[in-house]
């Protein structure tokens, strides 16, 4: 691979200011400054995939806190599509949200969703579903749609291979190519001034070549850098090395976001690796499912158990949901909830409601403790009443959080 | 005063919980004496109306019959008797502000002429057992029930329902606080003496003009199921009454095409379309998104579109029926009805679109006559894959061919 092309400085629609580094740990607490406006830092973003979160306004969204959500290139590329997305002036415009939106590439759903597709040197080469027809997806293509919908982070395409994928010759390639594809997506993009590109590191499982993939990466200097490849069936002790490796080699004056991640042990773990971004289509999901996120874990509010069960989701949680009655909130109950569970959608947008502002709850108060130098103590009172007791914390949590210096089992 | 009514129909629960001998959660939340179980379990506001029917709205012909103690209900683990005796329990327990009392009716065919005598003397004697088990006055003064009891007036002709009017205007005239009415025939028949009572009708208008028709009948309380029928088709309403006079229209000759009852979100045209669904409406929808979203969201099966458009379809509602009472109190009421049926189409324009997907009691009921409601147990696998697929992913595949995703930039041809 040529390496230290001549390249010329790219601009940068961000700026990241670095408020706190935990004294321990690799957790960081920050504050990214973006086009529409400041997010403070670690933060989850719940995904508006086709430009809407779910049957939430953007006023219930942004109600939970929410200062950046995702789209999915992909989706909006079919639908509305480039020319609508022109005609009315960005996604922001299109779905009334002027807070801040992060796009991936749509190479990820390229391979997930669509049979048959096969990536080459110049993109992603698929049949359309409709008629069959060839078609090609390259970076450029990723990028122009990305600078139509008009997001405040973009993602580069990259070439992407489950991290499970036994092929290592493939996943060299993969590699290699998303290095080159980000050249290609540096030279494309048009708005560097008003649009920030984030590199993906890739790389698989093999620690050498993630720190190969940083240091070209790097030296790119995209004004973010996100670790993508994870979340794909790996086992967790795998996922937390990948994780720590990078942040190892990472600038620290940058966001680094973790794609994928959304279950809140691997959140908080995360964090104390070094991340500051994450997102997850799951807990939105789930939601819709009837499953809520509290402190102690997921409830599957579906449960017989909880038809009687006339408490709130989480006591003392201040979303709108769950706040009571007397202090301006709705005031459900587990109760209505099971009883509206596969029956009305009004039971999956409170669930919605609750687990976004519960993560982003909890990605505050993560924040607050780095800021306060009080992180280890929170990661041990978290993963306590997470698991119910120190003897059931999972070992591959001990084992990352204690590479941070930080043995969880201790009072 | 005509107002959209709240109607709000709880599902039975017993027959879930009949196995295990649990309470059903909705008599178990603990609640004050004075506080509705209904209100706290459906976690309702306060200052919202609470009316409380055994049928849902519109109603659902239901295969079993009904008896002389029980009426026969689809509720949301299936068809089950009614009985009178748990209708009263559940009033008491869980104090509804307004309570539509029980009454024989047939939903679909008409009755014989049997049938209707034993529709009036069911009807008759489980008016007379409720009143006298809410409001009796051998009832001391807590255990009597604060809820206004909407008496039946049966879809039938006076005559054939004369013995229960006239006990109605005599001895059941104390407890009864209003009427629920079955068709528009019923307004101009009500007996004189029952004039000033409350009159709640659930006929299944299909227009305004229904409703127009039905306020000028003397209609007080209103169902609407066209509202949401025409929320979940993709159309929002684009009525105001009374209807704008012809010459604050931007064209100075007068109209020859009626105006539209409403807008097709779905069509083509709003595309790229920036504007609001109606200029000058003020609810959240049209102040917050424009009619590109909406089309937007639709296309993409979005649980959001149907949200924005039951906001701005109940908004356009509440404006309608305050014009209406305005007007009522200007005396120009007729006039004002003459105007719109002039200004608008009769019918709404013809659904284009799909709804969103339906779940639950909401889906089609089965019968000889209805398309099969659960798919054919061979290929079930295939089924279970599919939902598995879709709880994967949120799949979306492209709805058109290799030049439509060329055009819309998304890939090239090769």
């Amino acid at each position: 691979m040529s390496t230290t092309p001549p390249r010329k400085a790219m601009p940068s629609a961000l700026t990241f200011d670095l408020e706190r580094k935990c004294s321990t740990t690799k957790a960081r607490a920050s504050t990214l400054k973006l086009p529409h406006g400041s997010v403070s830092l670690p933060i989850f973003m719940p995904v508006a995939t086709q430009a809407s979160l779910k049957g939430l306004t953007y006023d219930q969204l942004k109600q939970t806190g929410c200062m950046l959500c995702l789209n999915n290139t992909y989706h909006l590329g079919l639908k509305p599509g480039q020319a609508v997305l022109d005609k009315v002036g960005g996604a922001h415009k299109l779905q009334g949200w002027d807070r801040n939106i992060l796009t991936d590439s749509g190479g990820f759903q390229m391979v997930s969703l669509l049979e048959l597709a096969e990536v080459t040197e110049e993109g992603v080469r698929f049949l359309s579903p409709h008629d069959g027809t060839p078609m090609l997806l390259t970076p450029e293509h990723s990028i122009s749609l990305q600078n139509s919908i008009g997001s405040d982070i973009i993602m580069q395409l990259d070439d992407v291979i489950a991290t499970t994928s036994p092929d290592h010759t493939r996943i060299h390639e993969a590699m290699e190519r998303s290095v080159r594809w980000l050249d290609r997506c540096i030279a494309a993009h048009k708005n560097p001034e008003t649009q920030n590109l984030f590199c993906i590191i890739q790389g698989g499982l093999d620690l050498e070549l993630r720190k190969k993939c940083c240091e070209e990466m790097v030296a790119r200097d995209t004004p973010g850098i996100a670790i993508g490849g994870l979340s794909g069936g790996e086992a967790k002790e795998e996922f937390c090395k990948v994780v720590d490796t990078c942040t190892g080699l990472l600038p620290e004056h940058k966001p680094r976001y973790v794609m994928g991640v959304g279950y809140q042990e691997d959140l908080i773990v995360g964090v104390a690796l070094g991340a500051d971004m994450f997102d997850c289509v799951w807990p939105t999901r789930t939601a819709r499912f009837g499953t809520a996120l509290v402190s102690t874990g997921n409830l599957n509010l579906r449960h017989a158990s909880f038809a009687h069960d006339f408490k709130a989701v989480e006591e003392g949680c201040d979303c709108m949901t769950c706040k009571p009655r007397e202090e301006g909130g709705l005031g459900i109950t587990r109760a209505y909830l099971h009883h509206l569970a596969a029956k009305e959608t009004a039971g999956a947008h409170l669930l919605t409601i609750h687990n976004v502002h519960y993560l982003l709850k909890l990605m505050g108060r993560a924040r607050q403790a780095i800021l306060e130098d009080q992180f280890p103590a929170f990661l041990r009172s978290f993963f306590t009443t997470l698991y119910g007791e120190k003897p059931k914390i999972p070992s591959w949590v001990v084992g990352a959080l204690q590479g941070v210096g930080v043995n969880v089992l201790e009072d | 005063m005509p107002a959209g009514a709240q109607v709000s129909v709880i599902e039975k629960q017993h027959l879930q919980y009949k196995k295990n001998s649990l309470p059903v959660p909705l008599y178990a939340i603990p609640s004050g004496p004075h506080e509705s179980a209904l209100r706290k379990f459906i976690c309702a506001q306060n200052d919202l109306l609470l009316i409380f029917g055994a049928r849902r709205e519109p109603p659902i012909a239901s295969a079993p019959a009904n008896t002389d103690t029980s009426i026969a209900v689809l509720t949301s683990v299936g068809y089950a008797q009614l009985k009178a005796e748990e209708y009263l329990g559940a009033i008491q327990r869980l104090k509804p502000d307004i309570v539509i009392g029980l009454a024989d009716l047939l939903i679909g065919p008409k009755p014989g002429i049997k049938r209707r005598v034993k529709m009036v003397d069911r009807t008759h004697a489980f008016t007379t057992h409720a009143t006298d088990n809410l409001y009796g006055p051998e009832l001391s003064e807590h255990s009597r029930s604060n809820a206004a009891y909407f008496a039946p007036i049966l879809p039938l002709e006076n005559t054939q329902q004369q013995l229960y009017l006239e006990d109605l205007e005599t001895d059941l005239r104390p407890s009864i606080s209003g009427l629920a009415l079955y068709e528009p025939a019923s307004l101009s028949a009500v007996p004189e003496s029952l004039g000033d009572l409350p009159r709640l009708i659930f006929s299944g208008p299909e227009t305004p003009h229904d409703l127009l028709r039905e306020v000028e009948l003397g209609a007080d309380l209103l169902t609407i199921p066209f509202l949401a029928n025409a929320s979940d088709a993709g159309m929002a309403f684009t009525f105001v009454f009374p209807a704008p006079s012809a010459d604050t229209s931007p064209e100075s000759n007068p109209r020859t095409e009626p105006l539209p009852l409403a807008g097709d979100l779905w069509a083509p045209s709003n595309t790229t379309d920036t504007g609001p669904l109606i200029e000058s409406c003020s609810c959240y929808a049209c102040q917050k998104h424009h009619r590109a979203y909406l089309h937007h969201l639709l296309s993409a099966k979005e649980m959001l579109a149907w949200t924005l458009l039951q906001i701005h379809n109940h908004h356009t509602m509440d404006f309608f029926f305050a014009g209406i009472r305005q007007s009522i109190e200007r005396g120009t009421f007729e006039e004002d009805v003459r105007t719109f049926q002039q200004t608008y189409a009769s019918e709404f324009p013809e659904t284009t679109g799909q709804g969103p997907r339906l779940r639950g009691y909401k889906l089609p009921t089965s019968g000889r006559a209805q398309p099969r409601r659960y798919p054919p147990a061979y290929g079930r696998l295939d089924i279970a894959a599919g939902k598995f697929a879709e709880s994967q992913s949120d799949l979306a595949t492209p709805d058109t061919g290799a030049d439509g995703l060329e055009e819309h930039g998304f890939a090239e041809k090769v």
